[in-house]
């Protein structure tokens, strides 16, 4: 015999607005629940999709390609010459762009100051792909691959006690193995999302640094892509070009902000579940005392010729829609509450704190529409699977019993 | 056998166990109910007779002995197929009338019909003929709690009968109605029985339900102690 899913259908509908209020507070839970998981899951990607950008944009990009042993001990002797012809193979939609670096221990000194930093020689034209590209400036920007000043963080200038037009000397050492030491005039001071890489980082023309070191070398090329699936096709093939040199994508330059990324999926999945399990818990128990209230109704049914699983499908049923109807507004909630935010919650005050995870001082929430439509499928699923317990439970009432209660 | 015959039971034994009391409900219970008839299965609380009719509806099982309905041996069916055959073969008629609250009148006629596959537009003509035979074409639309108590019990009738069943069981169908609701229900099974040719097996200890059946069947103890023509009305 099939199901009469019609007359079940009708049967759950209105049973639900039977009892109005209780159905009522159950829907008002599940629209909570459903909207705080649309909402937090937003921030979580948001957290999640900003630390890697902000990894990948940190002169790291999506593949490096560097001398091996540049990563333990890096120095000018671990660079490598770079072939007029090279260029990555990727559709040019797929390619955001690349940059060939020079990028050196140094010291930095100025007369109240001296400092450890990472010198880095680049072509300003190519580094659109890193965060040095859209940084803010006071004074001027390097203006091509061969400018001689240099870039100096804002943290690092207020360290050296220096500022925009003033000198500095930088030491580091050259291809032969031998100190070499240069003044430079600073271009201007940048003003990066985090202290750390103002303090870290000092810039200039690529060809001015591979002068001062002796060589027309490079240490690094860093290759960023608009969007990482091609990722796998892009190192396979560039380890095939590049022989004997290491490429390694941002999950192994970057091992901490990709380890947070694995969690922050894990995190949406955890959170998920505990917003999840409190709401089943809740709709189990509605669910067992709508059913039980019931008992002597079910069991009619079940004495008139209605088999036991028209019974379960029925009880499904009544979970499914209310869950169905608590989702989607449930979603819709929660799209509002991600629409309320705009721009994004300021977190600048807590800036310290939030770089040491490798974020930036705005946090973006990014609603998925794969997690969306997960959050959904998995809040039918879940209202399925918690209904079948009290749909089963009735079911083991033998009719003549439920008709005598 | 008696090829007229609608149910048989043949040594039929049942045995409850209240607070691990057993309580014998039937002691070996020959029963033959024939196609046309009217009986009322009476005796006092405890003496079997509900028990005799869930038995027969298939609501129950006995501990031994065998029931068969319109030739189908009840022992050897599942609980599925003993749905099945409820739906294919009987109509129900319970004490409290048990009408699906959310359902309209005509709804609930039509509930059965909808388990069996009826095409709506059959459905719906159907019941509203049975309901307008019923004296209740004009509270069609009406649910369960917008009804009394005697027009809940002619919607469980017609309900009980819209699928023209082989047997029409009715447990105690006269005990919520007050006297003159009851006699009219009584007339109606009565013009059912004589006029459609139901087949109607009744538990009652109501003297008026004894009163319209043809044949009465009396238990005590989980026995029957006398079988009997009826004097009817």
């Amino acid at each position: 015999m099939v199901l009469p899913l019609k007359l079940l259908f009708q049967l759950s509908v209105r049973n639900i607005f039977r009892h109005k209020r209780r159905n009522g507070m159950l829907l008002a839970a599940i629209v909570v629940a459903v909207g705080a998981v649309v909402c937090t899951s937003s921030l979580i990607r948001g957290f999640q999709y900003d630390m890697a950008d902000a990894a990948v944009a940190n002169l790291t990009g999506h593949v490096k390609i560097l001398a091996p042993g540049y990563l333990d001990d890096p120095n000018i002797g671990k660079s490598f010459e770079l072939a007029e012809t090279w260029r990555p193979d990727v559709a040019d939609e797929e390619l955001a762009g690349w940059a060939a670096r020079v990028r050196v221990p140094a010291v930095i000194m100025s007369e109240r100051g001296t400092r450890g930093v990472q010198f880095v020689g680049i072509d300003p034209a190519q580094e659109h792909i890193s965060f040095i590209g859209s940084v803010a400036v006071e004074g001027e920007h390097l203006a091509d691959a061969s400018d001689g000043r240099i870039l100096v963080g804002r943290a690092l200038a207020e360290q050296l006690e220096t500022g925009a037009g003033r000198r500095l000397v930088i030491i580091t050492q050259g291809h032969d193995g031998l100190n070499r030491e240069s003044g430079f005039r600073i271009a201007g001071l940048y003003d990066a999302e985090g202290t750390g890489l103002e303090k870290m980082f000092v810039f200039t023309g690529v060809d001015t640094l591979q002068k001062m070191v002796g060589a027309d070398v490079y240490t690094e090329i860093s290759i960023r892509l608009r969007r990482d699936p091609v990722l796998f096709q892009l190192k396979a093939s560039l380890v095939e070009f590049f022989t004997g040199l290491d490429v390694l994508n941002w999950q192994e330059l970057e091992p901490q902000a990709a380890a947070m990324f694995v969690f922050a999926d894990s995190a949406f999945f955890i959170w998920y579940f505990i917003m999840m399990g409190a709401l089943v818990f809740g709709l189990v128990n509605t669910l067992v005392t709508s059913v039980m209230e019931r008992v002597r109704e079910l069991g009619m049914l079940r004495a008139l010729g209605m088999r036991s699983r028209g019974v379960v499908a029925q009880v499904v049923l009544e979970s499914s829609v209310l869950m169905l109807i608590g989702v989607a507004i449930g979603i819709a909630t929660g799209w509002l509450a991600v629409l309320s935010m705009g721009d994004g919650i300021d977190l600048t005050q807590w800036a310290e704190g939030i770089e040491a995870f490798g974020m930036r001082g705005k946090l973006v929430p990014v609603p998925l529409a794969d997690d969306i439509v997960l959050i959904g499928l998995m809040s039918v699923v879940l209202g399925v699977v918690a209904s079948l317990y009290p749909a089963l439970r009735i079911v083991r009432i033998k009719p003549l019993e439920a008709l005598r209660r | 056998m008696n090829n007229d015959a609608v149910a048989v039971c043949s040594g039929v034994t049942r045995t409850y166990q209240e607070d691990s009391v057993p309580v014998h409900a039937l002691r070996g219970v020959d029963f033959t109910f024939s196609r046309g008839d009217f009986v009322s299965l009476t005796g006092p609380s405890g003496s079997g007779k509900s028990t005799l009719l869930n038995i027969l509806g298939g609501l129950d099982r006995p501990d031994s002995g065998t029931v068969s309905v319109d030739g189908v041996a009840l022992n050897d069916l599942n609980e599925t197929q003993l749905s099945d055959l409820r739906l294919a073969k009987m109509g129900f008629v319970f004490q409290s009338y048990n009408l699906i609250p959310v359902l309209s009148a005509q709804e609930n006629v039509e509930f059965i019909m909808q388990l069996q596959g009826v095409a709506p537009a059959e459905r719906a003509e159907r019941a509203v003929a049975t309901l307008a035979a019923l004296d209740m074409a004009d509270l069609a639309h009406r649910r369960p709690g917008e009804l009394s108590g005697g027009q809940q019990q002619r919607v469980a009738i017609a309900r009980a009968i819209v699928t023209d069943p082989v047997l029409l069981l009715a447990d105690e169908p006269s005990a919520n109605l007050d006297s003159a609701t009851t006699e009219d229900l009584l007339r109606l099974l009565r013009r059912l029985n004589e006029e459609r040719g139901v087949s109607v097996l009744t538990a009652t200890h109501d003297p008026m339900v004894m009163k319209y059946a043809h044949r009465r069947v009396n238990l005590r103890d989980g026995a029957i102690v006398e079988d009997s023509a009826a004097d009817g009305v």
